[in-house]
């Protein structure tokens, strides 16, 4: 939610402190924010506002936990109270998903493009200018976090009925968008058509610059019927994002009475009629136990209880005794954990020392056997030269269509599937190695696999493992001392399935800690060969470490010798090697490959 | 002495031989009758806890046995090479040995059940097919709550089971299994599910780091201190944390970490978005609700949890540009190295 600076002050007019440390202590206190920036001669700041904190969603309920945190006084602007005249609007409510209404008509205004400090925080607040009355009732929903409507009178009547629509199938919002209406839709609509939905306006009953009499209105509903309506339509709108939260009826008189006031004053006119408040319930917050102490007890470090009493106080809670009844604004606080956040967040975080970690305690090892295996398995890979990957749970095919897992929305319409065989993830990451052109590749990968039978759905833990020497990956596994399962009915020559859910444990393992560098290949790996003549016989690895230190180890991927032979009658040892190359091109590499064995010259050393 | 730590740098030792000479010269290092681990074993009874300390020489020599058999054979090829018999002297290849690698997300969790281990945590883990109960309704998010849209769920069969979003759901099977068997300690890294767009930044799946602890008077300086050495532990000791307010459903008071930016160490830049702090994950005192959801009494027992995504961390320690990598087939290892 973006938040002017000039804009608060009206709320905080004894707010000194700069933009960098509001940032800081509002972002402290729970409301998280990046930056402020400056936007048309205003210091403007972007909100994360929790969504447990609907009152926040307005500068009002902002400025209320900044009164508290630096301890100045609030400041409401001064209304009188609202004149009216006797004519009752004739307003029906036929839902029990509404919690309160207030309503008023407003008659002989004149409406027109809206003055420049409107359109200004209007277009700061990222909503594009209407005329004077729509932006106004934007305004009072961004001042006060509560959403308002107004009616041209003149399409829609004085005759609003608050229900939940069965009469009417379709709806055009007030940007021309067309809804469908086949499910119970909380709606204002009237006795001939339909108006509004419960969080966006409707093109039937329109503000215009020509609207001379309107009924505006401000209502808080069942947060459940607006978040279900706006998720069956798909629709988000500022309103519906305030309306879904728990919002205070009580606050609907304040932010009606500014509203009207600043009609008048913009938009002239008069108020013609008298008030209409439809609040079958009043919400009342209930008492809370509280013991100060628990909140040092929270914390871990003392804060009196002094600071306690009076940040609850601030805050608008009413204490008897071991009782607090927090304000109906602040309908996030049901619990005296949230009691104790409010103290500990306006104490401060920062107090609570870093340093004192939980000391150790012997306790039971609840550890899954299962867990051991899987780390003893994956040192045991390691050490036989085995990369480790992670691939995709999810495949575009289904081993067996009946005891298939399919997800309902998954990221694409082709991998729907949960794998039914580590060897189907692992061949796609075969394909991408050769894509890449990595030479020998051996891998492994340890995860879930997924079935369904009888409803109920299985999970079990597999290893996979590729070898692209399929007469060594027999050994390997043999050096694991499990169970051989080749392949199974899934599997191909040089993949192995085995699922370790049903082996032997150990009862515990210590794995192995290591911190090796992975590499993010971009393009193909380049593999060249080399013959190299010499007069006497030298130890390959020696002439491996040799030849691979002249080259820059960026773009060295690997070298070995393939082949060594001695030619008898010239008494010389052919040594043939194979090198790959990555992070360069081809010509670069043969470039490389050249000047490192001296190709050019066929040099015997 | 750190056994961990031992056994590390004795693989490595074992890793880098060449020939069955220098190999049999190792063994005798480590395994011989005056060699490091009978040395060690002489320390049992000057050990806290010798039964302990036993089993874990135990599995170390047996590590360290296995590790020189599987090097052995890599050593017999590389014999024969060094050793001409015929006009075909080297068959089949031969190469610096090739070094298997853990992909760098195991790495690090394996990191943090270090430090965990240490203060007394065991590993847990459970399901990644929950029901909406485990993943929702126990970590105090009940249907139809606006917390819901924190996280894009897949379901497998909407509304009531679908693929954790969250470790947090591994909090929900744990606390409901140990109710009785409190207090308890327990980290646990873990694949979760979003129904994000796949692309350079983000992932449907991606991996997280939490930990629980339930016990009488745990505290927030006891969450912020564990939190702050786990921190430590990742980034080393200069990194600056702050800790501020932040909600999460299942927590109250809710926890949430900054990391002060390493690129602009809080000056405000593009990849810290100008706030000089880099969001690090959440954490809290665990819910009275989630407790009392788990059958444990919140007045008697107190408890925190903290998570964090592991990929950032990864991908940056390892210079990932493009998240898709950690689990898309274009991430390899040298094979040497």
């Amino acid at each position: 939610m973006k938040l002017i600076y000039s804009e608060l002050k009206k709320f905080l007019p004894d707010l000194s402190v700069k933009p960098e440390q509001l940032r800081d202590d509002i972002t402290m206190i729970g409301h998280f924010t990046n930056y402020f920036e400056e936007i048309d001669g205003e210091i403007v700041f972007d909100l994360d506002i929790k969504v447990n904190r609907g009152d926040c969603l307005g500068y009002y309920g902002l400025a209320r936990d900044l009164s508290v945190l630096y301890n100045i006084p609030l400041v409401l602007p001064k209304i009188k109270e609202l004149s009216s005249s006797n004519y009752q609007l004739p307003i029906t409510v036929t839902t029990d998903k509404v919690k309160r209404i207030m309503a008023l008509k407003i008659s002989d205004l004149k409406n027109s493009p809206s003055p420049d400090w409107l359109q200004k925080f209007i277009k700061i607040h990222g909503t594009n200018s209407v005329n004077t009355l729509v932006d106004l009732t934007n305004y009072i929903m961004y001042l006060y976090g509560i959403p308002v409507h107004a009616f041209d009178t003149a399409k829609s009547t004085d005759n609003l009925v608050w229900e939940i629509n069965s009469r009417f199938k379709q709806f055009i919002t007030l940007d021309g968008t067309k809804f469908s209406l086949n499910k119970d839709i909380l709606m204002v609509n009237n006795p001939q058509k339909a108006l509004s939905l419960g969080f966006w306006g409707g093109e039937a009953c329109a503000i215009e610059n020509t609207t001379t009499d309107t009924i505006v209105e401000i209502a808080v509903y069942d947060r459940t019927t607006v978040r279900q309506n706006s998720r069956w339509l798909k629709a988000t709108t500022e309103a519906g994002t305030r309306l879904e939260k728990d919002l205070d009826p009580d606050l609907i008189p304040k932010a009606l009475g500014h509203l009207v006031k600043l009609i008048l004053e913009n938009c002239g006119g008069q108020v013609s009629s008298s008030l209409f408040d439809y609040y079958p319930h009043k919400i009342n917050s209930l008492p809370i136990e509280f013991n100060p102490q628990n909140v040092s007890l929270t914390a871990g470090i003392s804060i009196p209880t002094d600071f306690s009493i009076d940040v609850l106080t601030r805050l608008g809670c009413v204490i008897d005794h071991n009782l607090v009844t927090p304000p109906p604004l602040r309908q996030d606080i049901s619990l005296e954990a949230d009691l104790i956040e409010e103290v500990i967040r306006f104490w401060g975080y920062q107090k609570i020392p870093t340093t004192e970690v939980l000391s150790f305690k012997e306790l039971p090892d609840i550890t899954p056997k299962i867990m051991y295996l899987i780390d003893e398995l994956k040192d045991k890979l390691v050490a036989l030269g085995y990369d480790e990957v992670l691939s995709w749970p999810l495949v575009n095919q289904a081993l067996d269509l009946k005891t298939v897992v399919t997800t309902q929305n998954s990221i694409n319409s082709e991998f729907i599937y949960l794998r039914q065989s580590l060897i189907q993830s692992l061949k796609i990451q075969l394909d991408q190695y050769q894509r890449f052109k990595l030479p020998q590749p051996q891998f492994f990968e340890i995860g879930k696999i997924f079935s369904q039978k009888d409803g109920q759905y299985i999970e079990k833990i597999a290893l996979g493992i590729y070898n692209y020497d399929s007469k060594k990956l027999p050994q390997d596994i043999e050096s694991l001392s499990l169970p051989l399962v080749k392949g199974g009915p899934r599997g191909i020559d040089n993949f192995i399935e085995i699922i370790l859910d049903d082996l032997p444990k150990p009862d515990k393992y210590i794995p192995l800690i290591s911190s090796s560098q992975a590499v993010e290949l971009t393009s193909q790996i380049i593999t060249l060969d080399a013959n190299l003549t010499l007069n006497t016989q030298e130890n390959p690895l020696s002439l491996i470490k040799k030849y691979s230190a002249l080259i820059d180890e960026k773009i060295l991927w690997s070298m070995q010798i393939t082949d060594v032979y001695h030619d008898e009658n010239l008494n010389k040892y052919r040594y043939t090697f194979q090198v790959s190359y990555y992070n360069c091109d081809d010509k670069t590499a043969k470039k490389i490959h050249l000047s490192t064995f001296n190709l050019d010259t066929s040099v015997t050393h | 002495m750190d056994l961990n730590k031992t056994l590390e740098d004795s693989k490595n030792k074992i890793n880098s031989t060449e020939t069955s000479a220098e190999l049999e010269s190792i063994r005798i290092e480590l395994l011989g009758r005056t060699g490091l681990i009978n040395k060690l074993f002489a320390d049992i009874k000057t050990s806290p806890n010798p039964r302990e300390y036993g089993q874990l020489l135990n599995q170390l020599k047996n590590q360290l046995e296995s590790a020189i058999n599987l090097r052995s054979k890599s050593v017999e090829t590389h014999d024969r090479a060094s050793l001409p018999k015929d006009k075909k002297l080297a068959s089949p290849a031969v190469a610096l040995a090739k070094v298997g690698h853990l992909h760098p997300i195991t790495q690090t969790e394996r990191q943090l059940n270090e430090v965990f281990r240490k203060l007394g945590f065991s590993i847990y883990d459970s399901p990644e097919i929950v029901s909406d109960e485990y993943n929702f309704a126990r970590l105090n998010v009940p249907a139809d709550h606006p917390a819901r849209d924190m996280q894009d769920t897949i379901y497998i069969q909407e509304p009531e089971y679908l693929l954790r979003t969250q470790t947090s759901t591994i909090e929900s099977y744990l606390l409901q299994a140990k109710n009785k068997d409190l207090p308890i300690r327990a980290a646990f890294p873990g694949a979760v599910y979003r129904n994000e767009k796949v692309n350079r930044s983000n992932h449907f799946v991606f991996h997280q780091y939490q930990a629980v602890v339930v016990d009488k008077g745990i505290t927030m300086k006891d969450l912020i201190g564990t939190m702050d050495l786990m921190f430590k532990t990742l980034y080393g000791p200069e990194v600056v944390v702050r800790y501020r307010c932040k909600y999460y459903p299942e927590v109250e008071p809710g926890v949430g970490p900054d990391m002060q930016c390493f690129n602009c160490h809080g000056q405000g830049c593009p990849l810290c978005k100008y706030a000089g702090w880099i969001e690090m994950g959440g954490s809290g005192m665990i819910h009275p609700k989630v407790l009392a959801a788990a059958g444990i009494d919140p007045k008697i027992w107190s408890g925190f949890a903290f998570g964090m995504g592991l990929d950032r961390w990864t991908m940056a320690q390892n210079d990932i540009k493009d998240i898709r990598t950690l689990r898309g087939g274009n991430l390899a290892y040298k094979p040497n190295l």
